[in-house]
């Protein structure tokens, strides 16, 4: 689509955007330590407060006795899910549908029916401890395979829904046991199955993947006489950035009157749900009169980023390798109550095809019900399932004897449509360079040994880079004292989207990066993110024309101040006499290098702050056009990306090592190189964690989750991760700023590095690929 | 706006709010508030003689002599933040495994979520917001600002309080020394490979003397 409408969406001559190296606008706070996260807060008396968790994976509390610890010195309070202020609780967002707590654990962990409040975390340990509870307990299921069975133990059987929060879908057929049904089917896949000239089978199983947050969520309450507003008290509240007005509304406060300053996030992965720890502050701080800090440990804080999955697939192709028919049956864990329907239902909407020509594709998904774990939102790894086209893809390639590059080719749809048989432009051009990236030189499977004895294995995928479609942005520009200001509320995510943002403010202002200044205020609307790593670029849209919304105020007021300048010392011509600017129209001027001048003499001209110092604001709302991803449902393409893994695979130790990643990406328009690097090397980085190393561990007998903590739950570590080298085009054919799409997490994978463990040994393994397994695939274990 | 100038004042100034003495000892259990500590023990021994009373602990923190009241069990990581109000080291795995806690004693980077405060007696302690209050250091924090070799930056503190420690025993390390000193630091926003150029960059910088 391209950026036609936007103002100066087709600029040629970059200075600020584009450059390396520029320090992010927070980057010193958090390198030095002086950035506070919600759970850093420490406020003068303050009270602790921890949850009960459960120690069953599905139980019921029946009741509970609280005097022994009430009587325990240092606890405060003691509240239950009886009580009245915590029935009238309603989650403030992307939380669970049931009551915000109550007496039933469907997950071992999970916190359930008391909060206990206390003047330290041992104390409230303590306090736990010495709470009699009469648990129910019941059967659970922690292997969804199992869950569906016939006898298995029914979750949650009230439920009528699943995955709760926005991304609910309609079930395909009524629920039945833990099961719920979603199906969608275009074209007539048993007549194109039948009528297939090759027909290959495989399976995938998706390990659970931790969202492993960097900081532990949670938060500190207190209340304060209000200096301004009269009566009342104020909410001061630290530990949910973006969320304020939204838990301030759960305890009954406007947002004029919830504080929270803090703007720093923390790591979050796509995972936009509050955890209960910073939910529940308000309330407690309330009921005791002191600060309340309540944080979860590090073994409270491993959600899922990914939800397990196991997925079996019936693909029909030509004897070139057209893919005619596609049968997608899936078995998702539906989590707990909570847990978005990414990663379930959702993902087919999203799904993994919409790139391809087949015109018969069936995704026909159970959704099982477990007592596993919590997927908030969705993941960097969302939509999950689209490595099962890579797969296919693949599989065909292998089957055929044809390099996976060729028949990716045959099987992209053209730019307009399904139909369409053109190529794309934006694909064809990554390839071309990802070729020589990668010196590609495709080897059938188990046939490459290096000189050392180790088998070498290559991989290939590509995926869309997802362009911004929902988010609306409300921006706004300050001129203050001859100095531009783009206030903001953040977040501090990591994401670099406010300085992305900043980057194009001081582009269409003729400034240097340095010049803009952000102001962090948590009252201001603009917020630089939405529908993922595109809220970067597409936030960046709006601030552009925001930008030039200023500039032409600038301008005008440049004039009409040399034209009518005030009286000298309240802002009046510079010593030197009158402006160089009077005569001119604002027309006739522009924005260069920090100064107001003339467009047709540049030499002429006065710096910004000279040329007005009046204090001008302009404000926008809007959003970039909508991509012609989101208009054509998926079926249309312009900006790709393409990813290249190679392996070496012991056979006798079983140990797999990651030669290097490669990337070639076209984000139409690259904003800011050095996070853009730093994105890719994370997603690449979280994609050899999930294939080689990361999954989640259950005792099948009690349904306790084995491996909740940073020793058994293995992350790659420095020494681990493999080589990323990148290379990006710029089209320019994304719909955000200049062209730009978003881009990261499209290139997140499930199975590129198992691809090539296949490409170099010839047998699947589930992923992660750890060496067990490896050697029991080659019949060695 | 967080600049390099007024991040190394913000951490001056932590540390200076360091309080050398105690001027008050809070009862952990109850919060009633003494003037002494042998009142606060007298206390203890009466009102909660089942519990281990607090200790008083002398530390050398980023170069200023303090004074601190904690539980014997309570880690540097917690004294750090509780009590001293500083809170560069940060809490991500709790169990000494992601380095985000990292702290440098007598020299050597140590993990201050699984060190006892009380090991720390009489040593020499430096955080984080020492190195950032400490002008040499300034290349270093350059370095990582430059290259972005943060994303969310909460486990960046660690990250650079071992780079430094690496730069204190070998001021001219290869990428490979950078990776093998940093391999105890898990970031889990993936940042691994932006660490080593900063280190190699601002250790060039320091050579030459900033
Ligand atoms: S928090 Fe100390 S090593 Fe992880
Ligand atoms: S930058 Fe987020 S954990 Fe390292």
């Amino acid at each position: 689509m391209a950026d036609i409408v936007g103002v100066n969406g087709q600029r040629e001559e970059f200075k600020v955007v584009g450059k390396h190296n520029l320090p992010g606008k927070v980057s010193y706070a958090l390198a030095t330590g002086v950035a506070k996260f919600g759970a850093d807060y420490v406020i003068p008396n303050m009270l602790h407060a921890k949850f009960l968790r459960s120690p069953y994976a599905n139980a019921y509390v029946r009741s509970v006795d609280l005097s022994k610890a009430q009587a325990l010195p240092g606890v405060v309070d003691i509240v239950t899910w009886e009580d009245e202020a915590i029935k009238a609780l309603k989650p403030a967002m992307f939380g669970p549908v049931r009551p915000w707590l109550d007496n039933y654990a469907d997950q071992e962990g999970i916190e359930v029916a008391v909060i206990v409040v206390a003047e330290s975390e041992e104390i409230c340990d303590e306090a736990l401890r010495l709470l009699e509870i009469d648990w129910e307990i019941l059967p659970h299921v922690v292997d969804i395979r199992k869950g569906k069975e016939d006898n298995a133990p029914i979750i949650r059987p009230e439920d009528k829904i699943f995955g709760g929060g926005m991304f609910s879908a309609p079930p395909a057929k009524p629920r039945q046991g833990n099961v719920t049904y979603a199906e969608t089917v275009q074209g007539d896949v048993d007549t194109a199955m039948a009528e297939a000239e090759n027909v290959l089978e495989y399976e995938l199983m998706l390990p659970a993947f931790s969202s492993h947050l960097p900081n532990p969520p949670g938060s500190v309450a207190w209340w304060q006489p209000n200096p301004y507003l009269g009566e009342g008290q104020i909410l001061h509240f630290e530990g949910a950035v973006q969320r304020r007005e939204q838990i301030g509304m759960m305890h009954g406060m406007t947002p004029d009157r919830t504080v929270q300053e803090g703007i720093f996030q923390g790591g979050k992965y796509c995972d936009w749900g509050m955890r209960r720890s910073q939910e529940i502050t308000p309330l407690l701080a309330k009921r005791t009169g002191r600060p309340v800090r309540c944080v979860n440990t590090r073994e409270d804080t491993f959600d899922f980023l990914m939800n397990q999955r196991y997925m079996y697939m019936k693909i029909g192709f030509t004897n070139e390798g057209l893919i005619t028919a596609i049968d997608d049956f899936s078995v998702a864990d539906g989590g707990i109550e909570g847990s978005s329907s990414f990663g379930a239902a959702n993902d087919q909407g999203y799904g993994p095809y919409y790139t391809m020509k087949c015109l018969n594709i069936r995704q026909w998904m159970e959704i099982v019900d477990s007592n596993r774990g919590k997927m908030y939102l969705s993941g960097q790894h969302c939509p999950f399932n689209w490595d099962s086209g890579t797969m296919a893809i693949y599989l065909v390639a292998e089957k055929l004897g044809k390099d996976p590059i060729d028949i990716a080719q045959l099987n992209l749809h053209g730019p307009d449509s399904q139909e369409d048989d053109r190529p794309v432009p934006s694909f064809e051009a990554c390839l071309d360079a990802g070729r020589k990236l990668m010196n590609w030189n495709h080897h059938p499977a188990g046939m490459k040994k290096m000189p050392d004895g180790r088998y070498h294995g290559a991989s290939f995928r590509y995926q869309i880079c997802p362009r911004h479609a929902f988010s609306g942005y409300n921006c706004k520009l300050e001129l203050r004292n001859g100095v531009v200001h783009m206030p903001t509320q953040g977040p501090v995510t990591g994401i670099f989207a406010v300085e992305c943002n900043a980057m194009v403010v001081a582009e269409e202002l003729g400034l240097t990066y340095d010049d803009v200044v952000v102001d962090f205020d948590y009252r201001e609307p603009f917020t630089p993110v939405g529908g993922g790593s595109d809220g970067s670029t597409a936030s960046a849209w709006a601030m552009k024309e925001c930008a030039n919304l200023l500039k032409k105020q600038i301008l005008e007021w440049a004039i009409e101040d040399a034209e009518n300048p005030p009286p000298a010392g309240f802002g009046g011509p510079p010593p030197g006499g009158p402006s160089p600017l009077k005569g001119y129209k604002p027309e006739d001027l522009d924005m260069i290098d920090g100064r107001v001048v003339l467009k047709n003499d540049h030499s002429v001209g006065l710096p910004l702050h000279q040329a007005t110092n009046r204090h001008i604001i302009a404000t926008y709302h809007g959003r970039p056009p909508a991509a012609i991803w989101s208009l054509g449902m998926g079926k249309m393409l312009d900006t790709m990306n393409t990813a290249y893994c190679e392996v070496a695979v012991d056979p006798d130790t079983g140990e797999v090592e990651v030669l290097r990643f490669g990337v070639v990406a076209d984000p139409g328009k690259v904003l800011r190189p050095t996070s853009l690097e730093s994105q890719i090397d994370q997603v690449m980085f979280f994609s050899q964690g999930c294939q080689l190393l990361e999954d989640f561990v259950y005792d099948e007998r009690t349904g306790v989750r084995l491996n909740n903590n940073m020793i058994d739950y293995k992350k790659p570590t420095m020494l681990d991760v493999a080589p990323v080298e990148r290379q990006f085009l710029e089209t320019r054919a994304g719909n955000a700023a200049y062209g730009a799409s978003g881009i990261s997490h499209s290139l997140a994978n499930t199975h590129m590095v198992v691809i090539a463990i296949h490409n170099a040994i010839g047998v699947w393994v589930d992923p992660p690929a750890t060496p067990d397994k490896i050697l029991k695939a080659l019949g060695k274990a | 706006m967080f600049t390099q100038e007024s991040t190394q004042a913000t951490a001056s100034k932590l540390i200076q709010a360091v309080p050398s003495a105690l001027d008050e000892f809070r009862c952990p259990a109850c919060s009633q508030v003494f003037a002494t500590y042998d009142e606060l023990r007298r206390h203890f021994d009466t009102v909660h003689p089942a519990t281990i009373a607090p200790v008083t602990v002398a530390l050398n923190l980023n170069g200023k002599n303090c004074e601190v009241l904690v539980e014997p069990h309570w880690t540097l990581k917690r004294t750090l933040q509780f009590r001293l109000g500083l809170t560069g080291a940060k809490h991500m795995c709790d169990k000494g495994v992601c380095g985000s806690c990292t702290v440098i004693v007598d020299g050597r980077a140590v993990l201050a979520c699984t060190t006892l405060v009380l090991e720390c007696e009489g040593k020499q302690i430096q955080t984080v917001e020492g190195i950032a209050a400490d002008p040499k250091w300034k290349p270093l924090v350059d370095a990582y600002c430059k290259w972005d070799a943060m994303q969310c930056g909460y486990c960046t503190p660690g990250f650079l309080v071992s780079a430094k420690a690496l730069l204190d025993k070998n001021p001219n390390p290869t990428e490979q020394e950078c990776r093998e000193a940093l391999a105890g630091n898990i970031c889990i926003c993936g940042t691994y490979p932006r660490h080593s150029t900063a280190i190699v960059e601002a250790a060039l910088k320091i050579a030459e003397g900033g």
